[in-house]
């Protein structure tokens, strides 16, 4: 390194950490929440779900294929997912607050462990076992201290030859309450995750621009039914956070749009992402049978103030307004040091 | 339409077509070929949702004329694996959940087979700047990035291939089990199709006719030239909705297109089907509308104002929703504060950047029953107004969720499945209308720009006494969810603290700006960025830890929350610990002490980017991580 | 929505400069393509309906480059990719494979041409300053009674301001003739809300060559984009440089000289603030990225020491 970049480095590029904690509530808010699914235990062992809202990307067909193999002893494979359509399925309302694994994951739980509940009744008298002693999993089923086993395909069998299919469907409910108009008071949701996130960033003083380095995000999510899949919801929330914080602004000027396309409206690319480390907390939610609470929006709350607070760390400039732009920044530090 | 004729090949296939002279290579792929594994996020050459391979060398085929195409090698995302196994890369994507919304994938999956085939050596960096062109908005691009390595690994032979396909060892349940995600096959080959790759027997496509203006008052639309060319089949007006108009998720205060008059650019005024896409264009551009100028709003503030024009007849005051919180005394609470911190911020109106834009196809089928498919986050409230809006009994309604490209709360507003209805009805054929990117910015609900006021007094040992908050947000020209994003943003607002003292109120007002919506966090965002950075800022004057000044506020079992319900249990202490445990914090006060912090730089953070990995060895990297260093 | 009554792709130059002598009012030539559409679009032109398309790409001719007279030809149909693939062109125009780098992604580089970007003269064209610090020059082809006639004109002086060029009716841009660098260090600086894609406020492209020891500016060459209709050669500043001494204070002088080129319109304290230190850091990048530098390292390193 030479005299220049020695100089360079004292006063070019600074680097700093700042963090930020938040809460959310798991579902829609201030109001009562429900969601409806079907079941059927079908030929071969396998399944049939049907409910009415499912996947926009954050993988609930996989959560649901999941809960409902746990519950009826199957594989996930063997789970065929049948949704989204107002004529052919029961009604799980939307896409959105958070609810999907919570709402539709309970209503999925509960039809499958009834239609369960009716293939072991039909097993039990079979084997001539009661109904309490049988188990179920990855496809087999048993009888608890005995050597009664076979696979679920046959177990479907035998019980649809017995005049019998194992269907099954529920109802979830969250008991969310409305808000007092005068002073707000209420129950908006029966529960709630909370999260904190820590930013490293480094600033180049000379052209005001963020890069964020590091970003380790811990979020309580409840049980997590599909860890691999709550990363992704941390790590997609943790960018468009980082988005919002630094470069994402849609203009407009006196009502018409400034920014028509993406080549104006700046989105992160690959080169732009921190490492970032995700830490699961896993506090079960007692209210509900999967126990699992949710990650969706969560996610992105604690982004933007952990990056600004890192800046303000690094080269103590206090963004109050978003986005932090290198124009802004720049600007700021000409205030500092006049 | 003048036409020309191309011969080229087509994942290895010899194809022959007769195309448009203006076609893009893109429309060659989709509308001819059906290979609608290559997407069209932008048509600006900005997304890489349309990467394809000609001669050997990726480009956007949004950006190539179709005419380029002759003699040209071409290869798209279903000719990587044809119908063979999965290639390596689609393994990788499939292996580490690498496509949540699917709709950037066959495109990222085109760029990283390309950066492989470039460089099969390539190390993170350079696979970063080669992936570079293509954006994706759900994933936050860490498990693609992890991907890419892994099949680099296999193809250089570092790795086993048996690494894609092996498992973690199942245990004794599938809950907590890493399951790789059932849909992913489908996304990573560009298989699955979403509603603008369907295609239906007699198809009319739909353009929409879009304010040019802010606020005004429509005098006269005249269809007529529209509707005698030669090829529309029908043009629609609020005049054609046949029950009762309007929409919103809490307030249906939006028509199917503008009555009486728009309240921003970009509000849908009249739309037409037609036999294709250019004459559907053609007509649109064809319809006449005038329009008498309104004085518009812009600044939330002013909407406030007295003698403010009014947006909505039904709003006077221009306020769509406030919410108030009161809890405990504020007076009281300021009183006994030690220090009392008063700042502003504010948050910027943000955009959702699915890259699937809009898009839906509505027909009426055997039964009469009018069907609706698109990437509706809420088809059951879609069902719920489309059934007054066209005044059929509910069962005559049917909505299907089609794969949805990225929502993050940005489609659960039925700006357009309305008009879809309607021509359908009319022309008792499929239509179909995809949103163009620049109509998916104008016509969509954005993220709430918001201002908060807050008033926050402390104890001198870090205890928070009151707080004093106030956000006003621009809801833009129409309800959609202000109401709920209010809401939300008031609950949520003082952030997860125990506060005796609080007086919260939210509110949204109607103004001639793009309308905002729902988008995830819901307000949560907008009103937490406030507190964390007033957290911080007292944390610096009092003298404490970020984390402890959390810590001595932080809710705990048996907390009243802000609207004073009482918690049987809350996390924060846990997650805070692990936070800090995680990221190595250095304890200390957050006074600007990035320079004398020993706890920067560590493996979990990455390098800074400073673009020119290639340039092995390089010049440019050399030099600019030395003046990093 | 691009819309044509024709689209050709001539396969020699004659055959395209007669398709464009007589191609309707309003034709278009096309090259990358990668403006054309994204401009016929909302927010930009609307929907454009062209009598006819020229692609050029399809022409032999305009691949390739050669040397002559110390100064690089490249053919028209050079794309930014050459510039960090191509081992000649990386060694002898060193600034332009950080301009490629910052300019576009893979793919639109792959497409791109340097010809197209300066024919565009889009104010805010990366590839511009750089052009202009090379001692930049575009060859421009017509056809005249049957025959094809060329004319050089130098890039500042074809660049009229955002959009408009000396290029005159029927000319084609058939080659870009550029000094050749060897043994120089390039640089490039651009500035934006993320690392890539992003159009810049202002760039600044900077080639410089010492002594061997490392101790003196032997030759400078210094260009802004951004800041005013045009792109800026900074003259003054390397003429200031050459012949001193490689040290900071001689730098930061040069950096600051510039500030006072900037001429937009708009965000004036930000071009000015940014513009002077893009100079110090193309300075700095540019000493730092010179060839063989390994050799020079220790000594300049002692040099500064002693300064």
């Amino acid at each position: 390194m030479n005299a220049i970049t020695e100089t360079r480095a004292e006063t070019r590029r600074k680097r700093g950490r700042g963090m930020a904690a938040s809460w959310y509530g798991i579902a829609r808010t201030a109001t009562i929440d429900r969601a409806g699914a079907w079941a059927e235990l079908d030929d071969g062992g396998t399944v049939k779900i049907v409910t009415g809202v499912t996947e926009i990307g954050e993988g609930i067909l996989t959560v649901l294929a999941q809960v409902a193999a746990e519950e009826t002893g199957t594989r996930p494979e063997d789970v065929t997912i049948g949704d989204n359509d107002t004529a052919r399925s029961p009604e799980a309302a939307h896409a959105g607050a958070t609810r999907q694994t919570y709402m539709i994951g309970n209503a999925v739980a509960l039809a499958s462990r009834q239609a369960r509940e009716v293939l072991f009744e039909k097993i039990a008298e079979y084997w001539e076992v009661a109904a309490g002693e049988l188990r179920a999993f990855d496809g087999e089923i048993w009888a608890e201290g005995s050597n009664l086993r076979m696979s679920v395909a046959d177990a479907v069998a035998i019980c649809k030859a017995r005049g019998t299919v194992p269907v099954g469907s529920a109802s979830f409910t969250a008991n969310g309450t409305g808000l007092d108009p005068a002073d707000g008071k209420g129950s908006p949701w029966q529960t709630y995750v909370f999260g904190t996130q820590v930013a490293e960033v480094e600033v180049d003083t000379w052209t005001g621009e963020v890069q964020v380095l590091g970003l380790w995000a811990a979020h309580d999510v409840g049980r997590a039914i599909n860890p691999r899949g709550v990363e992704g919801q941390i790590e997609g929330g943790v960018v468009q956070g980082l988005g919002q914080a630094l470069m994402e602004e849609y203009v407009t000027v006196d009502g018409h749009a400034a920014t028509h396309g993406f080549a104006k409206y700046i989105l992160p690319t690959a080169l732009d992402v921190p490492q970032i480390t995700c830490v699961i907390v896993e506090d079960e939610d007692p209210t509900s049978p999967l126990r699992a609470k949710g990650i969706g929006e969560p996610a992105l709350v604690p982004t933007a103030p952990a990056i600004i607070n890192a800046i303000y760390d690094a080269i103590g400039v206090r963004i109050t307004t978003l986005p932090a732009t290198p124009e802004k920044i720049l600007a700021a530090l000409r205030v500092q040091q006049p | 339409m003048p036409d020309m004729d191309l011969s080229c090949t087509v994942n290895g296939r010899p194809v022959a077509r007769r195309v448009a002279a203006h076609a893009r290579l893109l429309d060659l792929l989709r509308d001819d070929l059906n290979l609608t594994g290559t997407k069209e996020g932008c048509g600006a050459g900005e997304c890489g949702t349309c990467s394809v391979f000609v001669d050997g060398k990726l480009v956007k085929s949004c950006l190539m004329p179709a005419g380029r195409a002759e003699g040209a090698v071409i290869e798209t995302v279903e000719g990587l694996a044809g119908r063979g196994p999965l290639t390596p890369v689609q393994k990788a994507f499939h292996k580490t959940g690498a496509s949540q919304c699917g709709y950037c994938i066959p495109g990222m999956v085109m760029a990283a087979t390309a950066c492989l085939r470039q460089n099969p050596e390539a190390d993170l960096d350079e696979i970063k700047e080669r992936m570079g062109g293509n954006i994706c908005r759900c994933t936050g691009y860490t498990k693609i990035l992890e991907a890419v390595e892994i099949a680099r690994d296999v193809i250089a032979g570092r790795a086993d291939a048996s690494v894609l396909d092996a498992d973690e060892t199942l245990g004794e349940s599938y809950i907590g089990h890493n399951v790789r995600r059932i849909d992913a096959p489908a996304k990573v080959t560009g298989r699955l199709r979403y509603a603008a790759d369907m295609k239906l027997v007699d198809m009319l496509q739909m353009q929409v006719l879009r304010s040019p203006h802010p606020h005004a008052r429509i005098v006269r639309i005249d269809t007529a030239e529209a509707e005698a060319m030669p090829g529309v089949e029908c043009v629609i007006t609020a005049d054609d909705v046949p029950g009762k108009d309007g929409f919103g998720v809490f307030v249906h205060d939006q028509p199917v297109m503008a009555r009486g008059k728009v309240r921003h650019v970009g509000e849908a005024v009249a739309a037409v089907a037609a036999e294709d896409l250019v004459t559907a264009r053609r007509a649109v551009a064809a319809i006449k509308v005038e329009y008498e100028l309104l004085p518009g709003l812009y600044d939330p503030e002013d909407a406030l104002k007295p003698g403010a024009p009014v947006i909505h007849d039904y709003a006077p005051d221009n306020v769509v929703k406030h919410i108030p919180l009161r809890k405990g005394d504020i007076a009281a609470g300021f009183a006994a504060a030690d220090v009392i911190l008063e700042h502003e911020f504010g948050t910027q109106q943000v955009e959702h950047a699915y890259l699937e834009p809009e898009a839906g196809i509505a027909f009426v089928d055997h039964d009469d029953v009018v069907t609706v498919h698109s990437p509706s986050q809420n088809i059951t409230h879609h069902r719920h107004m489309l059934a007054e809006i066209l005044g059929l009994p509910i069962n005559k309604v049917r909505m299907v969720m089609s794969p949805v490209g990225g929502g993050f709360g940005g489609k659960e507003d039925m700006i357009y499945q309305g008009m879809l209805a309607i021509a359908a009805m009319k022309t008792m054929r499929p239509v179909q209308l995809n949103f163009t990117r620049e109509e998916s910015l104008v016509a969509s609900a954005k993220r709430h720009p918001s201002r908060v006021a807050y008033k926050m007094g402390l104890t001198s040992d870090g205890r928070i006494t009151a707080v004093k908050f106030e956000m006003l947000s621009d809801g833009g020209a129409y309800g959609m969810s202000s109401e709920g994003v209010m809401r939300k943003a008031a609950i949520l607002s003082c952030g997860p603290y125990e506060i005796e003292n609080l007086q919260v109120d939210t509110r949204a007002v109607y103004t001639n700006n793009t309308p905002s919506g729902a988008f995830r966090t819901f307000g949560g965002m907008q009103a937490q960025f406030a507190t964390e950075s007033m957290m911080d800022m007292a944390a610096e004057r009092l003298g404490l830890d970020p984390f402890e000044i959390r810590r001595i506020n932080m809710y705990r079992a048996g907390s009243l929350t802000h609207t004073q319900h009482r918690l049987d249990r809350a996390s924060l202490d846990q997650v805070l610990d692990a936070a800090e445990a995680a990221s190595r914090w250095e304890t200390g006060v957050p006074s600007v002490r990035g320079a004398l912090r020993g706890d920067l730089g560590g493996p979990d953070t990455r390098r800074p980017c400073t673009l020119g990995a290639r340039l092995a060895g390089g010049p440019a990297t050399a030099a600019a991580t030395e003046a990093a260093e | 929505m691009l819309t044509c009554d024709a689209y050709h792709r001539p396969r020699t130059l004659a055959e395209a400069l007669a398709l464009w002598a007589d191609a309707p009012e309003g034709s278009r030539l096309v090259s990358g393509a990668t403006d054309i559409y994204p401009w016929a679009r909302d927010g930009r032109a609307g929907d454009v309906h062209l009598p006819a398309m020229i692609d050029l790409s399809g022409i032999g001719e305009l691949r390739g480059y050669g040397f002559g007279k110390g100064r690089l030809h490249l053919a028209a149909g050079t794309v930014y990719q050459d510039f960090l693939t191509d081992p000649v062109l990386r060694q002898n125009l060193p600034c332009m494979p950080h301009v490629a780098i910052w300019f576009a992604d893979d793919q639109i580089r792959e497409v791109a041409t340097l010809a197209g970007n300066l024919v565009n003269a889009s104010p805010v064209a990366d590839g511009t300053p750089a052009v202009v610090a090379l001692n930049g020059a575009i060859e421009l082809a017509r056809l005249e009674d049957g025959e094809i006639r060329r004319r050089t004109v130098e890039i500042e002086e074809f660049i009229h301001g955002p959009g408009r060029t000396a290029i005159r009716k029927g000319e084609i841009a058939t080659q870009v003739t550029l000094d050749t660098c060897c043994g120089y260090g390039g640089a490039f600086q651009k500035v934006g809300q993320r690392r890539s894609l992003v159009i810049s406020v202002a760039c600044c492209a900077a080639l410089v060559r010492t002594d061997p020891e490392g101790r003196t500016f032997e030759d400078v060459r210094l260009a802004l984009g951004g800041v005013g209709p045009g792109p800026m050669r900074l003259r003054e500043a390397e003429r200031m440089l050459r012949g001193e001494r490689v040290e900071p204070e001689a730098i930061l002088r040069a950096a600051h000289g510039a500030a006072d080129r900037v001429a937009s319109r708009s965000r004036l304290d930000y071009r000015r603030e940014v513009v002077v230190n893009f100079v110090r850091a193309a300075l700095e990048e540019a000493l730092a990225n010179r060839p063989n530098r390994a050799a020079a390292h220790d000594q300049s390193k002692e040099t500064m020491a002693n300064a």
